[in-house]
Parts: structure tokens; C-alpha cells; sequence
């Protein structure tokens, strides 16, 4: 169900503090070394001098238009091993876009203040920065997917897909929240035609 | 009266057909809005956390080529 509808957005979020990250973000070397998850821990890595150099220019086709956060303490989870699994791929379709990985103690920390997410992560929440520097974070600003919540490895690889292909066909939308919320009411009449059909398929298997 | 009966029955049936259906819908909308949802004011808050994080530098664009 749609959340309430767009309030007045007055807490705006500052455009000097939005724009300077969204510029040094845009890109990030994609031939970087693999990291451990330990090593993630305690990572803090400056931007690159490769970045500076390819730093796209306001409104430029490589303009940043997400930030990216994954939230994961770390569960034994089926979300958790295919996220893992092809973090990779994710990263190169995104590359326009800065991911924010944070580490397991954050990850703790995070949900030991938000107790209602524990057991859903891991949470890719992705921030929408057009959207922000229209109206702060008190009307709609992003969108996030709760992988955790996804049972199957099946159902988890689906979610990241859908994830991805969200963000490449809608990286340019200028109304996000209308089309996510058109993707949910897609997403709920497929399910309901699933169940009637699932519902006389059964009935005529009997 | 057994016609009755007949009808009432089908109507029952029907009935509990349809509540099933209306269920099961309502039951896997909620989950798909638990999986995949906007964030608006109701979170603002973890919004704002992840932000400050990145303005203070203790959240960097993730470098690395894997997670684990």
C-alpha cells in the first residue's frame, strides 16, 4: 500500500551539502582489488585521483542520480549469500551511481537504533538525490528493497534483478515515485491475476 | 428446502471463494510493500543518519570488486 501522500516538504535538504558529494561520487575505479567482508569493516577509502578526472558535469549523462546503501549485519541468510554473490554485477550495472557499503558494526549499530529492520537486511536503500535536493527527505526520496525479507535464492536473485533494472531504465525519470508506485500496483494486479489463475488451474485439475 | 439448502450452500462457498481471493491479495500486497517500498517522511530519520554519514566521511563510495 502506498504510504500517505506528499507532504509539504519543508526540512529541504541543503543544496551545498547534497551537491559536493554527488560530485566526487559519480564514478569509482572499477579495477579496485577484491576486499573481504573484514576488510569492508574498517574501510575508508578517498576518492581516487581517477575520479577527479572523470567527474561528470552537472545534468552529464554520468551524472549521479542515486546514492546506494546496503545495510547487511551479516545473518546466515539465502538474501545475504546472493547479494555477496553477485555484488559485482550489481556494481558494474550502477556504476553512475555511488554505493555505500556499510560495515557489519555499522550495520549493527544502525539497526540496534531501528529495531523494526532488524531481520530484513539486507536493505538496499537507495536515495534519490533529485528528489532530495527538490524537497529534502519529508516527501517522497528514494526507495528501498528489504532483501532479507526474500526466502529463496530464487526470490532473492529475482529482487536484485528487478533492483538493477529499476535503477538503469529509471536513472532519468523525472517523476520516480509515480512510476515506483505504478510498478507496485503492476507488480500487485500480476499477483492477484496469479492467484485467480493459480485458483482455476486447480479447480480444473481436480 | 433441499433446493434452499443447494443454493445457500453455493452462495457460502462462493462466498468464502471470493473472501479467499480477497485475502491472499491482501496478503501478498503487504508483503511486496514490505520487500520493496518509497521512503518518504517516515523515514527521514534513517535517511538523515546515512547522510551524515557520508558528510562526515565515515561512509565512502564502496571500492572494493566483492562484498566477501
Amino acid at each position: 500500500m502506498p504510504r500517505a501522500p506528499r507532504g509539504s516538504g519543508s526540512s529541504q535538504r541543503p543544496r551545498a551539502e547534497a551537491v559536493p558529494p554527488r560530485a566526487t561520487a559519480g564514478s569509482r575505479p572499477t579495477e579496485a582489488p577484491a576486499r573481504t567482508l573484514d576488510a569492508r569493516r574498517t574501510q575508508v577509502v578517498a576518492p581516487s585521483v581517477s575520479q577527479e578526472s572523470t567527474v561528470p558535469k552537472e545534468g552529464g549523462a554520468t551524472a549521479p542520480r542515486f546514492r546506494i546503501f546496503i545495510v547487511d549485519a551479516g545473518w546466515n541468510s539465502v538474501a545475504h549469500k546472493v547479494l555477496v554473490e553477485n555484488f559485482a554485477l550489481i556494481r558494474d550495472l550502477q556504476k553512475d551511481d555511488p554505493i555505500y557499503v556499510l560495515s557489519r558494526e555499522q550495520s549493527i549499530a544502525f539497526q540496534r537504533r531501528h529495531g523494526t529492520r532488524i531481520g530484513r537486511d539486507p536493505i538496499i536503500a537507495v536515495h534519490d538525490l533529485a528528489a532530495m535536493d527538490e524537497s529534502g527527505t519529508t516527501d517522497f526520496h528514494g526507495f528501498r528493497l528489504s532483501l532479507g525479507l526474500l526466502r529463496t535464492p530464487q526470490q532473492a536473485l529475482q529482487g536484485l534483478q528487478a533492483f538493477a533494472r529499476f535503477l538503469v531504465t529509471h536513472r532519468r525519470s523525472t517523476d520516480l515515485e509515480a512510476e515506483i508506485r505504478a510498478d507496485l500496483r503492476r507488480e500487485g494486479l500480476a499477483g492477484a491475476i496469479e492467484i485467480i489463475l493459480h485458483h482455476e488451474a486447480r479447480e480444473m485439475g481436480e | 428446502m433441499p433446493e434452499r439448502f443447494g443454493d445457500i450452500l453455493t452462495l457460502l462457498m462462493g462466498a468464502l471463494a471470493v473472501g479467499y481471493v480477497v485475502y491472499e491479495i491482501e496478503r501478498r500486497r503487504r508483503k511486496l510493500h514490505d520487500i520493496w517500498d518509497v521512503l518518504d517522511e517516515e523515514d527521514a530519520l534513517l535517511t538523515a543518519q546515512l547522510e551524515d554519514m557520508v558528510e562526515r566521511g565515515e561512509l565512502q563510495p564502496y571500492t572494493g570488486a566483492t562484498l566477501a
